[in-house]
């Protein structure tokens, strides 16, 4: 696998396409950047309706966050059976990965399904507005990533699997998926805990 | 351009990096429920260990500490960027706080 490792055919050292994954998350970094700021802009704010801190679940979200947290290590032990050329154990551990995320995403959908009833919807108020816009950014990034793996691993499954040769695919979706991991570390704590 | 190379961690540091965030992550609910008690330190403390975790992840599972020097500078610049729009955002709310009160 690539990972630290130098190109001297490339201009810059680094291959070209994983540059630009890096940039690419970079660029991430400001979309959720500009949605945390615009949330953080009204919370603490006096709005009509009902307020976020009366229909949250913190016990609940930090199982969600828990779970999230363990599928960064699932990829990342897909990556290491990769590069060990271990086929079998880079589609479980995708799978399992993938699995997690998907009871992440459930967990998500119950959580808005349940604020929708005790009366915190979409429309409530501004500050509702940039909760849903902020945490339903992040749920499809996460759906974008089950998505992807599950790709992967039906990749994984033909005859030939997945080689080092096209390494870089999964190394790409396993940047991908621990951004997605990093979002939620600060969308946990400055949305739910702050 | 720097020629180090880093050696990636084994699986069995991969768990044990996961154990350490699965700590991390119990003791910020547990300040979240002790409020009352570490009281204003709650939320500094949270911070502190949110970017705990960031930074363990970014670093080890994202592997940016064996990575090249440009890579850390292009996602390094793009969190700056990040903070310096938060921190315009904030102070145009502070001024306007200030003036319109």
């Amino acid at each position: 696998m690539s990972s630290g490792h130098e190109y001297p055919h490339e201009s810059t050292g680094v291959e070209t396409r994983k540059l630009g994954m890096w940039v690419f998350l970079s660029t991430e970094v400001l979309f959720f950047g500009t949605l945390i700021t615009t949330f953080l802009l009204f919370k603490g704010r006096n709005f009509p309706g009902i307020k976020l801190t009366d229909v949250y679940d913190i016990p609940f979200t930090s199982i969600s966050s828990f779970i999230l947290l363990m599928s960064s290590l699932t990829m990342v032990l897909a990556h290491n059976a990769l590069e060990n050329e271990d086929q079998e154990k880079t589609r479980v551990w995708l799978l399992a990965t993938a699995m997690l995320g998907a009871i992440f995403l459930a967990g998500q959908i119950y959580e808005f399904t349940e604020f929708y009833h005790k009366g915190f919807e979409l429309s409530t108020n501004i500050f509702s507005s940039t909760f849903y816009v902020l945490t339903g950014f992040h749920g499809l990034h996460v759906f974008i990533g089950v998505v992807f793996l599950i790709a992967l691993w039906a990749i994984g499954q033909r005859q030939q699997g997945l080689s080092l040769d096209r390494g870089m695919n999964l190394e790409f979706i396993a940047l991908y998926w621990h951004f997605v991991d990093i979002v939620w570390i600060v969308l946990f704590t400055v949305v739910y805990l702050i | 351009m720097s020629t180090d190379h880093k050696e990636h961690p084994t699986p069995k540091k991969y768990v044990q990096i996961a154990i350490v965030l699965g700590v991390l992550t119990a003791l910020e609910v547990t300040l979240y429920y002790l409020e009352d008690l570490v009281g204003v330190f709650t939320d500094s403390l949270l911070i502190f260990l949110a970017v705990g975790k960031y930074v363990i992840v970014v670093g080890w599972f994202m592997h940016l500490r064996f990575e090249n020097k440009m890579v850390n500078r292009f996602f390094a610049g793009g969190m700056i960027l990040a903070l310096i729009l938060f921190a315009i955002v904030m102070l145009e709310r502070g001024m306007a706080n200030f003036f319109y009160s």
